[in-house]
């Protein structure tokens, strides 16, 4: 005997616990046989009678979770902001950080840009894994009897209110752009410069023998400044501190460009064996002179810029 | 004018907890399931098999309801009975129902307490 009722039993009871599920069976096949005799009684055809109890008792999975009052949802609310919260602090960093030390690793093993892509595809692996590990965790302590003492909430994790954004987010997201391309080009114009040698190699325009030490250190400046650009967004104002070490920063980014500039070490000595001007000490000498004149503007003018913006926002 | 969707929500909010009541008043006479769905929907409570059939499990679970096993019938029946300790929470529940009541009106009227 295998007719519709029977499925429908066999159905629920897959899913209940098993020391109740003859009773639960019994009980249900009687309720099921009552609601159909009901309806042939008043003159309904037993077939389509049958049909329409089973419809209307709905999917026998959700019929049978009321009856194990299990719950039908992955994490409930009980603890869906505690896995959300904990899922973006997770996803915020340590996907970029696994993948930043993968292309690191590369970069030392000699990839040179083939770095980017291993980094990239290591980053969103671990951001995988993370999201599946961490939802499959809540949903078991959802599932299981214990209840996880989560401290409450109090009025004190209140977060400040952005009453006035002196920050958009726009002016902080082109800044941190801008700085990242800056960062990616010093060691861009190494490899591929579009100035040809003679015999086709690459020339960079910047002097190779900066990779010693003044480009390492004119990137880090570079990352800091980043840094700070994301900091002062989630003051969401300027304060004097962040003035100091924004003015230091733009310091030891100008003086030392300035210097090398003025001191005829910043561009390849290479690059007058193909563009004549260049050969000209002279000419040299006025290129470096208008680069550290450019350099001390472009600083002195952000730095009343920014004292002015911190002297507004602090009043 | 409200969308029938709106209205449908609240209306299943507001019944809710009455289908629990119900059944602890209806089974101070012995029924079994069936027969109860029916008795609730003639006195104007409307309830679905699905809903009501677990239910009754688990108020049983809880001791509110005490059952025993008809089979002298055509088919085997489990009758359910409000227990004692059903009957002492329904006098609670039923207070509290007539409180609310007198609350709603309470405050239809404008009167302070």
């Amino acid at each position: 005997m295998n007719t519709l009722t029977d499925r429908y039993l066999a159905a629920t009871l897959r899913s209940v616990p098993a020391q109740r599920r003859d009773e639960i069976a019994t009980e249900l096949r009687a309720s099921i046989e009552d609601m159909i005799d009901d309806r042939t009684g008043g003159g309904a055809d037993p077939t389509v009678a049958e049909r329409e109890v089973l419809t209307e008792l709905g999917n026998p999975d959700e019929l049978a979770a009321r009856y194990a009052d299990r719950r039908l949802q992955l994490i409930g609310p009980t603890y869906y902001l505690v896995w959300l919260r904990l899922l973006k602090l997770l996803l915020s960093f340590i996907p970029a950080l696994v993948g930043t030390i993968v292309a690191i690793v590369k970069v030392a093993e000699g990839s040179g840009f083939g770095a980017i892509g291993p980094g990239i595809v290591v980053a969103l692996h671990v951001a995988v894994h993370i999201a599946f590990w961490l939802t499959v965790t809540f949903a078991i302590i959802e599932r299981s009897q214990t209840t996880v003492d989560l401290p409450g909430w109090t009025v004190d994790q209140l977060p400040d209110a952005p009453v006035h954004r002196g920050i958009p987010l726009a002016d902080t997201v082109a800044s941190v752009i801008m700085l990242v391309l800056t960062i990616a080009y010093l060691p861009f114009q190494h490899y591929q410069s579009w100035v040809r040698g003679t015999d086709g190699e690459n020339i960079p325009l910047l002097d190779p023998a900066l990779w010693s030490f003044w480009l390492p250190a004119l990137i880090v400046v570079l990352a800091g400044s980043a840094v700070v650009e994301i900091v002062k967004y989630r003051i969401a104002h300027w304060t004097w501190t962040l003035f100091g070490v924004r003015a230091l920063l733009s310091l030891a980014f100008a003086v030392p460009l300035m210097w090398l500039a003025l001191t005829d070490r910043l561009l390849n000595p290479a690059l007058g064996e193909r563009l004549s001007w260049l050969a000209n000490a002279d000419n040299r000498n006025v290129l470096g002179a208008t680069i550290a004149v450019g350099a001390a503007v472009v600083v002195v003018w952000d730095l009343i810029d920014t004292a002015v913006k911190t002297r507004r926002q602090t009043a | 004018m409200v969308s029938e969707d709106v209205l449908r929500t609240h209306l299943q909010e507001l019944r809710r907890g009455t289908v629990v009541v119900a059944s602890l008043v209806a089974l101070r006479r012995p029924d079994y399931g069936y027969a109860l769905l029916q008795r609730l929907s003639d006195h104007g409570f409307p309830v679905d098999a699905n809903t009501l059939y677990p239910l009754l499990r688990r108020l049983e679970d809880q001791g509110l309801l005490t059952s025993e096993w008809n089979t002298e019938e055509s088919r085997p029946r489990k009758f359910y009975r409000t227990s004692d300790e059903g009957e002492s929470m329904l006098n609670r529940l039923l207070d509290d129902l007539a409180a609310v009541q007198t609350s709603i009106t309470g405050l239809i009227q404008g009167v302070d307490r």
